[in-house]
């Protein structure tokens, strides 16, 4: 058996780079506390500025301002490592995560389809250049041994286990993949290389070193197998790119939208599998997502194609607040067969989901003519409810005592002349911290005709009294 | 029209509630036209003395109270009717603090049912209460409860008052106008919403219903009350008010009596102690001046009922003494011929000219205020003891009411308006740590804000308003309040953070306005270090033990070097700004340490009084004095203010301050730049100069030294303790500098240098030092030697060892007093180490002698097999010997930095000198040769950057060779320039020119160059002062 290890070097910073046009701008992956916030990884722009990894974010603004940052996230390494993961399946059936920031891959059995190796690993490399990330790629008779020459090397095939003695041999303690206090404890002593600590009698380094230790050289050396759980690719498609200023033209939308696109082309070749709808997610500082579906009429998986179609959606398409992050999610991953046609369409057509009887609600009246509506605790009536995207939800409101039940979109000058005050003034005076400070006396009124409505005075700008709401 | 008493107020100290200060508050009602106005802050009385003065100033009355909620039960406002009542609202205040966390509190319903004589209630119905709350309170209250009636313009007033009429006639129970005033004016609305939304750690538009819904909690006007209350509502809160006739000036407080003798008065046994003293201190007899002034202070004492203050210091001290921990007194009464005698002081009165009046005064209405530093590592016992003898209940730790400085008041402000967090943290980065003024525009436009744009500018107005505010109480780091009756009766108490203390409500200030006396137990690490030396000294001379009083003194030797400058490690004038000052005043006597102590501070320096000191005391300049009643003021420091004390007496002489004006001055000097209040002063200090013949551009400039002054203005009376102990500190680095070193190694951390520049410069100066050796070693360093009255060497000990446990150490100390060790399993074996503490033996080469070198070391340990007891006879199982490669040079330094901190072989600078020669770089020793203002370079390890606030933007660095420091100097626009070189370089190449002076060398650069990369692989780590 071959493996072949492929090692990213700077997933985190890829992950995110890969969704910014310009890469050449120095840019900073920050994580830690609020109290302390560090460098954790950069780019080559931001380290020409003197900014290192490890230096606190005060430490490195002392020294430049003229970078960007953005959030280091454990979590969005590791949906990469499995998007990659995904990509990587396409290639072989046996991939494993068991490496954080690498992927080892059985590849002896898919030479036949890719190779020879050169080959094969230059496809590979061309396709991870095409997604964006950065990579050491080598190859080795077992799984242990080609991740940790990864460590050292890129593009080294190692075929014969002489070979990889003399490799191994070479490499120094430190990037053995030992425990930190072995490799401490190694050099310590004065072990400098592999092949210093092979000289040393067995018995001496067992009576030393945990039991692993041993078992790990073996490993790597090719004396012990190892297994390795392989990966299995999940049944959906949903990624997100956060985009790193406001969005506001579709035009400007179309960068990020390619980049998902070809990342679900990649991970449906990777199952072996197409899609036929999948939705495309808008998110907005404050207002709701933008949804927008996209149906095909067959099962498709090329990029190019599916890129014309949403691209053809997306122009169409009214946002109505800039764009902060995008994201594509595919749950229904059909088998891929190409040749197939739709002669008979079989799906039942009776049962209306509320799904679809919004979207058909929607098509008859216009988008904005459904929505939801959400209570804010707010002390301003106009900002103590809010429309939301229709989502059907069952949700009950909080009770409002002395709040009337119909408010209208906007107040409107109350023009009953006759009328009784029944309750108020009811002072408000709230709001200061949106633009939007109110100052206004509030009264119930029952007019000749027996309603009763909320008007209010606004104090600062005085003038008629306006009409707020009825009971209803 | 009727008139109105607010009898629901908060002030700012309910913290993140109140939106308005006390004196806020009592303007305003004041101005209003209010009858009095109750201040009653949530379960606290923290803010009460406060608030008194506030009443005192505006001459409005204050009624005292406290709002609370019963756990599981009412909202009530408690009002104090008399002194009785008073000390029972402190108990259940005390009582609910101390059941609960810091910062909150737990009232149960017990703590009301006992104690509730001499105090009225308001019931404050919220939407969560019922009847039976109101019929609970009566069983209490009876006829001193009242249905509080505040009135908002809620939804439906009139309907509010109809149920709450409705409810206090069911309960029988009468009604009372209120405001549940949380600000001083409408105004204030911003704030208030904004501390709310701090309390709830949320932004402003997420607190939502937690935000009152208009801003009619402020002190309403008459005419306003009028419209919303009826008029025997209003009527009733002057008939409250005029019930709460109680004042904190009927607090009585009483010195403990315990440390008087057995039928003696407390100035009979104060007498008899300082007797016993004089005997101690003059065992040859006291000479006719001392005693005339210890008789002229004793009256003084006698006359302002001070005895039982110094008698409870003295019994602290001799405390201390029993226990063998070094202390010495500080402060405006401490070094007086008393406290000498009393031990209070270990400065002999006759070693300065400190006239106790100065620091003691009749007319000035100021307590006595001696602070005692007692060893670092110590302190505690004796706080423990304090505890003890006094009793919880009667001795608690004065509070600290800490404020809102610019950046925190930026910080929580902008996070309440939802900024993102690099946001809120780049904007508190504008603010100082400690300023209290806003960052002025430029700033926010370096840092990438628009000080134009709306939230910006609503931020900014928020943070201005939050500055200056409390924002909670913490525990002062020594004060003591001790009282004769428990503390309860005087002030509530609360838990302290910090287990087994407790802390009054009160802060200094308020201690000294109610007359409450502290005493001030500090901590100091010189002491610590002071006490090992003359225990080490002890171990190899014979001569009678050393103290601090028995020091020779005015030395020759030791003021020549301390005019060399050579006073690395001693305490105070041991900075890079002291240093560079030493060679200039030249000190030659005691004094001259008192004004060196000084004058090295931010106050001299800002307001301009070292140059024209120096140039007067060289001779540069004449010593002249307006007149000669000027002249006995600043005789001393040559007419130049130097202490407080000075610019005190200057308006007393000069412009007719009473001593308590003076008082006065001294405290707006300390706060003008918080909070203004010096203007009055101004104007009084100028025309009353005029008047007595001063020209007005004097006036002026001895104005504006008293502004630069500020609040960094230094005491003569602590300089002067200080100065003793700087003294002492010399003249141990003088004459026993191996002792001195190791004493400070073994009290590190504390001082400016590290363990490794206190060794190198021990070195420089003659001294042995060895190796840590598990043979020899002990915890703390130790000597060994001398030889004939030589110096000793420093043996380093096992606690510079990194990471290295005491435990273990003791350990080998004891096995090895039974028996040398024979290899290194007998050490691991018969100490009990584990791997971990064998291991880092190993690396830090103290098995050397054991093992053979460090990669054997480590591997011979490594090799310990687990104990196994029953076949403790049979011979470990033979190995084959290893070969393993022998470290260099280099490896050798780099462990010794990494397990050290230091290293006894070569310097890392001398293995790359002949690089650094190459590119024509000089030695520190070369620069001693080379005249001023030529242009060289140098090059060394960085071992600080320092850029304080008052160099304007100088940055000054210090290198080190392995020859001693050079000081560079950085001016502000190469810092801009060269800002990577400047930070990143861990070895630094510098070009520049030499400014050498009076034997005080600087380096002025012009170019910087980052040499980091020859010094790959070792461990060296800078000092960065920001």
């Amino acid at each position: 058996m071959r493996w072949a290890c492929i090692l990213f070097p700077q997933l985190a910073l890829d992950g995110v780079l890969r969704h910014r046009e310009q890469s050449e701008v120095p840019l900073a992956l920050i994580s830690g506390t609020p109290q302390r916030r560090v460098v954790h990884a950069l780019n080559p722009a931001a380290r020409a500025l003197g900014l290192k990894s490890g230096m606190s974010l005060t430490a490195a603004q002392a020294l430049s301002t003229a970078f960007e940052t953005a959030e280091y996230d454990l979590g969005a390494i590791e949906r990469w490592q499995a998007f990659l993961a995904a990509w990587a399946y396409g290639f072989s059936s046996q991939v494993s995560l068991h490496y954080p920031r690498a992927l080892v891959l059985e590849v002896e059995s898919s030479l036949g389809l890719f190779g020879p190796w050169p080959r094969f690993e230059a496809r590979l490399r061309d396709e991870l250049a095409a997604l964006g990330f950065r990579h050491r790629i080598t190859l080795a008779p077992n799984p242990v041994a080609a991740r940790i020459l990864a460590n050292a090397h890129d593009g080294l095939a190692i075929s014969s286990q002489s070979e990889l003695h003399e490799r191994l041999g070479r490499m120094p303690v430190e990037r053995l993949g030992l425990p930190r206090d072995v490799a401490t404890a190694f050099s310590r002593m004065g072990l400098r290389s592999f092949r210093q600590v092979l000289g040393l009698p067995r018995d001496t380094l067992a009576r030393r070193f945990p039991a692993e230790l041993l078992r790990h050289l073996d490993t790597l050396l090719g004396r012990r197998g190892i297994a390795l759980q392989c990966y299995l690719p999940p049944d959906e498609f949903d990624a997100r790119i956060e985009l790193n200023f406001d969005v506001e033209s579709n035009q400007a939308l179309l960068f990020p939208v390619r980049r998902l696109i070809a990342d679900l082309a990649a991970f449906l070749a990777g199952r072996d599998c197409g899609v036929q709808r999948f939705s495309l997610l808008l998110e907005h500082r404050s207002l709701p997502d933008t949804q927008m579906p996209v149906g095909l009429l067959g099962i498709e998986r090329e990029a190019d194609v599916l890129f014309e179609l949403t691209r053809g959606r997306l122009e169409q398409l009214e946002v109505p607040a800039p764009v902060l992050a995008v994201r594509l999610v595919a749950r229904d991953l059909p088998e891929f067969l190409p040749e197939r046609r739709e002669l008979f369409d079989e799906r039942p057509q009776q049962n209306l989901s509320w799904e679809r009887l919004r979207e058909r609600l929607r098509s008859r009246l216009g988008d904005e003519a459904v929505s939801d509506i959400k209570a804010r605790a707010d002390h301003r009536p106009e900002s103590a409810w809010q429309a939301g995207e229709f989502r059907g939800s069952t949700e009950a409101l909080p009770s409002a005592q002395c709040r009337p039940g119909w408010l209208l979109r906007a107040p409107e000058p109350f023009t009953e002349g006759d009328m009784r005050i029944l309750a108020g003034p009811e002072r408000i005076e709230s709001g200061w911290w949106d633009h939007n400070d109110q100052c206004r006396h509030y009264f119930w009124v029952e007019t000749q005709s027996g309603r009763r409505a909320w008007v209010y005075r606004p104090l600062k700008e005085g003038g008629p009294l306006l009409l707020q709401g009825w009971l209803s | 029209m009727s008139g109105y008493a607010e009898l629901h107020c908060l002030s700012n100290f309910t913290f993140q509630r109140g939106a308005s200060s006390a004196m806020e508050l009592f303007q305003r009602a004041k101005q209003q036209g209010y009858e009095a106005l109750a201040i009653t802050d949530e379960c606290t009385l923290a803010g009460i003395v406060r608030a008194w003065q506030a009443s005192k100033k505006v001459e409005l009355p204050l009624i005292v109270g406290s709002e609370m909620a019963i756990e599981n039960g009412p909202r009530l406002v408690v009002l104090v009717e008399t002194l009785e009542g008073y000390q029972n609202l402190c108990r259940m205040i005390s009582a609910a603090r101390g059941r609960a966390e810091k910062g909150t509190y737990r009232l149960l319903h017990e703590d009301l049912q006992g104690s509730r004589s001499g105090l009225l209630a308001l019931w404050l119905p919220d939407s969560t209460c019922t009847l039976a709350h109101g019929h609970w309170l009566k069983s209490v209250f009876a006829d001193r409860l009242w249905l509080a009636v505040e009135l908002h313009q809620g939804p439906d007033d009139r309907q509010r008052l109809r149920q709450l009429s409705a409810a206090a006639a069911v309960l029988g129970i009468p009604m009372t106008a209120s405001g549940d005033v949380h600000m001083h004016a409408r105004g204030r609305r911003a704030l208030q919403d904004t501390m709310t939304a701090i309390r709830h750690h949320c932004t402003v538009a997420e607190a939502g219903f937690r935000l009152f819904p208009n801003g009619e909690r402020h002190l309403r006007s008459l005419e306003t009350l009028v419209e919303r209350y009826l008029a025997e509502l209003m009527a009733e809160t002057l008939q409250i008010a005029q019930r709460c006739q109680f004042g904190l000036d009927q607090l009585e407080y009483e010195y403990p009596h315990e440390v008087v003798g057995p039928g003696h008065t407390p100035t009979s046994w104060l007498r008899q102690l300082t007797e016993q003293g004089i005997r101690n201190r003059w065992p040859e007899g006291i000479t006719p001046d001392t005693r005339t002034q210890i008789e002229k202070e004793l009256a003084l004492i006698a006359e302002l009922k001070y005895e039982s203050y110094f008698l409870t210091v003295q019994d602290v001290v001799v405390f201390a003494r029993s226990q063998g921990i070094l202390c010495q007194g500080r402060g405006s009464a401490a070094n007086s011929a008393v406290c000498f005698a009393l031990g209070i002081t270990e400065l002999d009165p006759s070693r300065v000219n400190l006239l106790f009046e100065r620091f003691i005064s009749r007319e000035r209405n100021e307590p006595p205020d001696i602070d005692v530093d007692f060893e670092h590592e110590r302190r505690e016992e004796v706080i423990q003891y304090v505890f003890k003898r006094y009793g919880r209940h009667r001795a608690a730790i004065t509070a600290v009411a800490s404020t809102y400085h610019g950046a925190g008041a930026v910080r929580d402000v902008a996070k309440a308006l939802g900024l993102p967090p690099d946001q809120v943290n780049a904007l508190a980065d504008c603010c100082g740590r400690w300023t209290d003024q806003l960052p002025p525009p430029e700033r926010l436009r370096e840092a990438g804000f628009d000080p134009e744009s709306p939230i910006i500018h609503k931020v900014m107005v928020l943070t201005g308003e939050l500055i200056g505010f409390p924002r909670h109480l913490s525990q002062h780091p020594g004060g003591f309040v001790i009282s004769e009756q428990p503390l309860t009766t005087l002030v509530p108490v609360e838990n302290a953070s910090m287990p087994g203390r407790t802390v009054i409500q009160w802060d200094k200030d308020d201690l000294d306005l109610v007359g409450l006396l502290k005493v001030d137990i500090l901590a100091l690490g010189m002491l610590t270090a002071l006490r090992r030396c003359f225990d080490l000294i002890a171990g190899y001379r014979r001569r009678p033990p050393l103290t601090i009083a028995n020091i020779p003194a005015e030395d020759a030797r030791t003021y020549e070097m301390i005019s060399r400058a050579d006073t690395m490690g001693v305490f105070q004038i041991e900075s890079r700004a002291q240093m560079s000052m030493l060679p200039r005043l030249r000190p030659e006597k005691f004094y001259d340490l008192v004004i060196e102590v000084a004058i090295v501070r931010p106050g001299p320096i800002v307001g301009d009084m070292v140059h024209p000191y120096l140039r007067r005391r060289n001779g540069q300049e004449d010593v002249t004095y307006p007149n000669d009643k000027l002249k006995k003021v600043f005789e001393r420091t040559l007419g130049v203010p130097l202490f407080q004390e000075q610019v005190m007496e200057l308006a007393i002489v000069a412009a007719d301050y009473t001593p308590g004006e003076a008082d006065q001055l001294r405290r707006s000097m300390a706060a003008w730049k918080r909070h203004g209040g010096l203007e009055p002063h101004q104007k009084k200090l100028m025309e009353r100069m005029r008047k007595n013949g001063y020209t007005t551009e004097f006036a002026t400039r001895i104005f504006e030294q008293i502004k630069g002054f500020g609040s960094y203005g230094f005491p003569e009376s602590h300089a002067a303790s200080f100065a003793l102990i700087t003294y002492a500190s010399c003249w141990l680095k003088c004459h026993e500098p191996a002792a001195f070193t190791a004493a400070l190694i073994n009290s590190w951390p504390m001082g400016f240098y590290s363990p490794d520049q206190l060794l190198q410069n021990a070195r420089r100066h003659g001294i042995g030092t060895l190796p840590v050796d598990v043979r020899y070693s002990d915890w703390d360093c130790t000597l060994e030697g001398p030889e004939r009255g030589g110096q000793p060497s420093i043996r380093m000990g096992m606690r510079m060892i990194r990471g290295f446990r005491e435990a273990d150490a003791q350990r080998i100390c004891q096995a090895r007093a039974r028996a040398a060790f024979t290899d290194v399993d007998d050490l691991s074996r018969r100490a009990d180490l584990e791997r971990r503490a064998a291991e880092q033996l190993a690396d830090a080469g103290a098995l050397r002698s054991l093992a053979g070198h460090r990669h054997r070391a480590r591997w011979a340990v490594s090799g310990i097999e687990a104990q196994r007891p029953l076949f403790d006879e049979l011979p470990a199982a033979q190995e084959i010997k290893v070969a393993l490669p022998l470290p260099t040079a280099g490896e050798d330094l780099q462990a010794d930095y990494s397990t050290l901190g230091t290293t006894l072989g070569q310097h890392p600078i001398a293995m790359l000198r002949s690089a650094l020669r190459a590119q024509r770089c000089r030695s520190s020793r070369d620069l001693r040769n080379i005249e001023h203002g030529r242009f060289i370079s140098v090059a060394g390890l960085v071992v600080g950057r320092q850029r304080p606030g008052t160099a304007g933007g100088t940055t000054f660095v210090t290198l080190e060779d392995e020859f001693g420091m050079v000081n560079v100097v950085v001016w502000r626009d190469l810092c801009e320039r060269q800002r990577r070189p400047l930070l990143e370089s861990r070895l630094m190449k510098v070009e520049g020119r030499l400014e050498s002076e009076n034997n005080v060398i600087h380096l002025i650069a012009r170019r910087l160059y980052d040499l980091t990369p020859l010094l790959t692989g070792l461990d060296v780590r800078s000092r960065d002062f920001h």
